[in-house]
């Protein structure tokens, strides 16, 4: 009468350990890092004649996940990601896109280690008002400082609102987001300041330079060499048309890599 | 036996025919039925991508460029896939800072790549069922060894 038993534990124990190899788990690390380029890093030149460097490049960064997306996600129709598989870095963080030297890497936002393994194709983020420190109550604050013809002016420009960017596959050199097992993957937020204030290395019609306001609209806002101003400042004191240009060009900041995103903004 | 005298010169015919044949610049043309992929790529305002650097990926492997060009002055690009490895092909444009995407279904639905797509419930779910099937066989047969042990 032992004999049933014994077969019993025995598939029993066999059964698990079948489940135990089909079951393990398949994870890698995920990096989520920001970038704001070398127009960032480096400084450039705007639209309009500006040597523009930068000291500081702060913004926060909340509810930030990437996602294994089916259909892949399409920024110009915009909606919600379809996805299979999702990771959500916990926190919200506030970073400097400006750290580091000219050649610095991308900030690293944060990772998360035990992401399921695939092709992470997609990904979300919020850039919300910070809380605390010396950014609180904005959720991008730009410090630098503009040359031309002799002329200097030390800006910070600080924004109010908040948006939201949702984004498809990165788009650049190389591919990013495939995440191996045990292996380590990493994905982008790209934020383009050109779009702010144009680059005199684009052609003048250039879409990108037909959109962005340049740094000539904020000179007649500074006062004795210095812009210090928030987004109600730069209503009352930009011209009705060019803070239009500055509210409307906000939301595109946000890329990945060179691919587009939708933007809803709070 | 007079036949035997025609043998050099109809040799020497044939291999004349030949040579003819051989230096008149012949052409030859094959086919093979393929189906190739154009794109168009143009920015928001419609103008093209000219010059445009294209890569293709192959879904056997995503990470590696399988094919790279550049479009045409219309912002076109033309490639023929591999008929064997069917899937969503992944055409990345980009230029002057600006680029995207696109995915193109071939062949049969087959997913590209992905996670195990399997949530923590479907989990539990299949290995219990995996696990009751095991059970209920080990029971089956221990109660068929006790009905015969009693009959």
């Amino acid at each position: 009468m032992r004999k049933p038993y014994h077969m019993l534990i025995v598939l029993v124990l066999l059964a698990l350990i079948i489940l135990a190899g089909c079951g393990g788990s398949e994870t890698g690390t995920l990096q989520f890092n920001a970038n704001g380029e070398d127009f960032v890093r480096q400084g450039f030149v705007s639209k309009d004649g500006w040597a523009i460097t930068f000291d500081h490049v702060y913004v926060t960064l909340a509810d930030v996940t990437a996602y294994q997306s089916d259909p892949p996600y399409d920024p110009h129709a915009g909606g919600e990601v379809e996805a299979t598989t999702q990771v959500a870095l916990d926190g919200i963080h506030t970073v400097d896109l400006a750290e580091g030297g000219e050649d610095a890497p991308p900030i690293l936002v944060g990772q998360v280690t035990d992401a399921a393994a695939g092709q992470y194709n997609a990904i979300s983020w919020r850039m919300v008002r910070a809380s605390e420190g010396t950014t609180a109550g904005y959720s991008l604050v730009v410090v630098g400082s503009a040359e031309k013809d002799g002329q200097t002016i030390s800006f910070t420009i600080k924004v109010e609102p908040e948006y939201t960017y949702t984004c498809g596959e990165y788009v650049g050199d190389k591919r990013k987001g495939m995440l191996q097992k045990d292996g380590a993957a990493d994905l982008e937020m790209t934020f383009h300041f050109d779009h702010i204030f144009g680059d005199t290395e684009t052609p003048l019609d250039d879409d990108l330079n037909v959109g962005a306001p340049g740094f000539e609209p904020f000179v007649g806002a500074a006062q004795g060499g210095t812009l210090d101003v928030g987004m109600p400042d730069l209503q009352a004191q930009l011209s009705a048309a060019d803070y239009q240009m500055v509210v409307d060009i906000l939301p595109t900041l946000g890329h990945v890599g060179e691919g587009h995103c939708h933007c809803e903004t709070r | 036996m007079k036949w035997k005298w025609l043998v050099l010169p109809m040799s020497l015919m044939l291999l004349l025919a030949l040579t003819t044949t051989a230096s008149a610049h012949g052409a030859k043309i094959e086919y093979t039925i393929s189906m190739a992929v154009e794109i168009v790529a143009t920015y928001d305002t419609g103008s093209p991508m000219t010059g445009g650097q294209v890569t293709v990926y192959a879904p056997d492997d995503p990470a590696t460029p399988w094919l790279e060009g550049v479009c045409d002055e219309e912002g076109r690009f033309v490639f023929t896939p591999d008929p064997t490895k069917p899937g969503t092909w992944d055409v990345q444009v980009r230029q002057a800072g600006h680029g995207d995407m696109i995915h193109i279904p071939i062949g049969e639905d087959v997913a590209t790549t992905g996670g195990g797509g399997y949530s923590t419930f479907q989990i539990v779910l299949m290995s219990t069922c995996v696990i009751w099937g095991f059970v209920g066989t080990a029971l089956f047969f221990s109660r068929n060894r006790r009905e015969y042990a009693h009959s």
